[in-house]
């Protein structure tokens, strides 16, 4: 069974990390440039090829217009709920988008869940390449407190990049996973979470049982659109204004010489973790250099109201787990905006305890994602996670007002049944509307899904249709229905509101094919084939060379041999055995080889294959 | 999976009779043994159907446990699996002997929303509100008390011999404190709202 990864698909960075099973440690896997890494940007060339990471990174600055970053933020969510975001990101949506927003990227129109699958498949080929086998099942972290629609976008993106999405883990349950395992910690632990775009805070109780240990969380809270980013839109504001005032240099908020300005900030803010004073210089399009020096107290007086931001959710998240600060034994800080030192202040006063940052707060999401997938994968029977629902699941009832039928920080899988029945004789359906959230009015909550029960005609009062609204284990709701007089069961088909539908899915993997993308296989034996093209060529030009007569002849009849098993070999797509065969022809022509060479260099050529004389 | 036999109750699941006083302390651990049972991390790899069998069951467990730990939660559920669960005809309709008292506070309540849209000095209004709501949610604590002392009554006949009128008689109890709590905790949550 090919190995389950666990991916951190973040707004900033994602990562892929396994379980070592000789060690039984989760570990971050590297990519081409031994980062572990992956920068959340993705950029369309002109020749249609796609570019993720670290590369697509510099082309922000190059072809901002082609390269997309912070797309996270737009998972599952509609274009009217972007507008905000549109003044601060380079996001271009395109102005048809009707409830999935699509966004302009070149001249492609990309959902943000195809854009984020560009990433996954880009952590995939990681991990292939890692393993030298194929990997096609994963479980994604996500925040805590995405809603139905933003999980179901992260899902559809697994699935896009050609991976079994097998679970959805909330992004501080993970780092509590990977802590747990660490530290060996026992009680209650406050998860604070900030990345580049989304804050959570978790409340979880570790239990030591005679089965195992577990890992449940009390509660959850958050803001889906609070982090890093926000910080470095303030910098950006601020630095922006005072070029315009000082220089009379006013430079598009999005295009090249802001992204400059952005990568330079994020420079300064880093260095402010560690020193008190840290200097921008800028060279503006006017050949001018902007120059100041930028201190920590200044930074953190700038970024306080975002820390502030922060602080009503852990209040709400203690509340709601029924604690009292000082009743939580641990706190973990997780993100890379973690590492500001106002942040870990005022976590370590409100809690008045310090808090863990031993493992990097980069990776530790990504590990405890590939501890999930090893409890998966192995049917790892000693650890046990429950999570829970992060806002509220309710139906609109009269009046646009909402009944709540599973309460937020239920844990998960949970259900609620409600019973139907017509208002008029011989109405055929029922529409039901499915909000998530704590607001008492539908207008005030996050529309799931709307849809009709067909309900066959018969007198006012008489059908009884019991609905069953059941959310699984990675937070998504699906809906049953059963008519109750005949004992009938069906599931219903929910049409998303910010959602993208089976078929549309099913078109975008069909449209796929035309980023030249093949799986794992089709590349290893098109590679295989490839290889044995040219050592084919070379053993038959070796072949005619005068030096080979020289061979004797039961070494000529190996290497022919291994030259018609090899020609066999490459009619078939069975990449080892090709493989193996290229690795036979090798062998037999080690000596051939070392005949063609001259010996002046023979020395020098020792153990060289004969495609490479 | 198959060892967890099905049940057809939440107490039954539980293994606890029909009582009302739960030692939370045995809930819990009773629940966790239940999940590592249950929960659909364990069959990741087994067939869609023992997926689905593991996905209803493990929610069922969830939704039982967190309907037992509420203590209204489980006198409702109690009731309604009794066939004793009647919610009040007219949820609009105040309890007689708190007629007079939410009479006011609507009056209040108006008075207030009508100051707020004329723009005149609202503090007195408000002032008096909180006092109402003060008020009510003193009512509420008593309610919780007598559903308390009324839970204890019913454990008490359920270990003793319930006859068949008792029985009915406590649950009818129950139904109506349920009620009055459930309306009582309307008015306060309006309160509430207006005074934000």
């Amino acid at each position: 069974m090919p190995r389950i990864v666990g991916i951190d698909l973040g707004t900033t960075n994602s990562l892929v990390a396994y379980v070592d099973p000789q060690t039984g440690a989760p570990k971050c896997i590297p990519g081409p440039t031994g980062s572990t890494l992956c920068p959340s940007v993705v950029s369309l060339d002109p020749d249609g090829s796609i570019i993720v990471g670290q590369p697509a990174q510099r082309r922000l600055l190059t072809q901002p217009e082609r390269t997309i970053y912070s797309v996270k933020r737009l998972m599952g969510r509609g274009p009217a709920d972007v507008q905000g975001e549109l003044r601060l990101f380079p996001f271009r949506i395109d102005p048809a988008s009707k409830n999935v927003i699509r966004v302009q990227l070149g001249d492609k129109v990309l959902t943000p869940p195809e854009i984020s699958s560009f990433i996954l498949r880009e952590l995939k080929h990681w991990a292939e390449a890692y393993f030298t086998e194929a990997v096609d099942r994963a479980v994604i972290t996500v925040p805590a407190y995405f809603n139905d629609a933003q999980r179901q976008a992260t899902k559809d993106a697994g699935r896009l990049a050609g991976l079994e999405v097998l679970r959805l883990v909330n992004e501080p349950t993970a780092a509590a996973l990977a802590y747990g395992l660490h530290e060996k910690q026992r009680g209650k632990v406050a998860v604070y979470d900030l990345g580049g775009g989304t804050f959570d805070i978790s409340v979880l109780k570790l239990i030591s049982t005679v089965e195992g240990d577990i890992y449940q969380v009390l509660s959850t809270n958050g803001d889906t659109h609070l982090g890093g980013d926000d910080i470095d839109n303030l910098l950006q504001a601020f630095v922006h204004e005072h070029i315009l005032q000082h220089d009379q240099i006013d430079f598009s908020p999005h295009g090249e010489v802001a992204q400059e300005l952005r990568r330079a900030l994020i420079d300064v803010k880093h260095r402010l973790s560690d020193a008190d004073a840290a200097t921008l210089r800028f060279p503006l399009p006017n050949g001018k250099v902007f120059t100041r020096e930028f201190t920590r107290g200044e930074l953190e007086a700038l970024i306080r109201p975002i820390v502030d931001r922060t602080m009503a959710p852990v209040k709400q998240a203690l509340a709601d787990a029924q604690l009292k600060p000082k009743e939580i034994d641990e706190i973990v800080l997780v993100g890379g905006t973690t590492r500001t030192p106002l942040i870990r202040r005022t976590v370590q006063e409100y809690f008045d305890r310090k808090p863990h940052t031993e493992l990097n707060p980069d990776e530790v999401v990504a590990l405890g994602a590939a501890v999930q997938a090893n409890i998966l994968d192995r049917g790892v029977k000693n650890m046990l996670l429950l999570d829970v629902i992060p806002l509220s699941l309710g139906i609109e009832t009269y009046g646009g007002a909402v009944a709540k039928v599973i309460p937020r920080n239920a844990t998960i899988p949970a259900s609620a049944q409600e019973l139907y029945t017509t208002g008029v004789d011989n109405q055929t359906g029922i529409d039901i509307h499915v909000l998530q959230g704590e607001r008492e009015l539908a207008k005030d909550c996050r529309s799931l899904a709307r849809f009709t029960l067909r309900v066959p005609p018969a007198p006012a009062g008489l059908p009884r249709i019991e609905v069953k609204f059941l959310i699984d284990a990675n937070g998504i709701l699906q809906v049953g229905a059963k008519d109750i007089r005949t004992g009938e069961e069906h599931m219903v088909e929910v049409q998303p509101s910010y959602g993208l539908k089976d078929a549309d899915i099913e078109r975008m993997l069909e449209e796929s094919i035309e980023y030249a993308e093949q799986d794992f296989t089709e590349r290893q034996v098109i590679e295989a084939r490839t290889e044995s093209e040219s050592i084919l060529t070379a053993t038959a030009k070796a072949l005619k060379n005068p030096r080979a007569e020289t061979l004797d002849a039961k070494e000529r009849a190996s290497v022919e041999s291994s030259v018609l098993a090899l020609q066999e070999a490459v009619k078939g797509s069975d990449y080892k055995s090709i493989r193996k065969k290229i690795d036979d022809l090798n062998h037999a022509t080690g000596h051939l080889a070392e005949l063609l060479m001259n010996s002046a260099v023979q020395s020098a050529l020792e153990g060289k294959k004969l495609a490479e004389v | 999976m198959l060892q967890v036999p099905e049940h057809s109750d939440y107490f039954a699941l539980f293994e606890m009779p029909r009582k009302l006083w739960i030692e939370m302390g045995a809930l819990e651990q009773k629940f966790l043994q239940l999940s590592w049972k249950l929960h659909p991390d364990n069959f990741v790899n087994a067939t869609p159907e023992e997926r689905e069998i593991s996905l209803k069951r493990s929610s069922e467990l969830n939704d039982a446990y967190r309907t037992l730990r509420d203590p209204v939660g489980r006198v409702e559920y109690l009731l309604a699996i009794e066939g004793a669960r009647i919610e009040g005809q007219n949820k609009q309709q105040a309890p007689p002997e708190l007629l007079e008292e939410v009479f006011e506070l609507n009056e209040s309540l108006d008075e207030l929303r009508e100051a707020r849209d004329s723009g005149s000095d609202v503090a007195s209004l408000k002032q008096r509100l909180e006092m109402a709501e003060k008020n009510f949610q003193e009512k509420l604590q008593e309610v919780d008390g007598q559903l308390q002392s009324a839970a204890k009554d019913w454990d008490k006949g359920m270990e003793g011999n319930f006859g068949a009128g008792a029985r009915r008689t406590a649950m009818a109890g129950l139904n109506e404190l349920l009620n009055r709590r459930s309306y009582i905790r309307n008015l306060v949550v309006n309160v509430q709202k207006e005074l934000l």
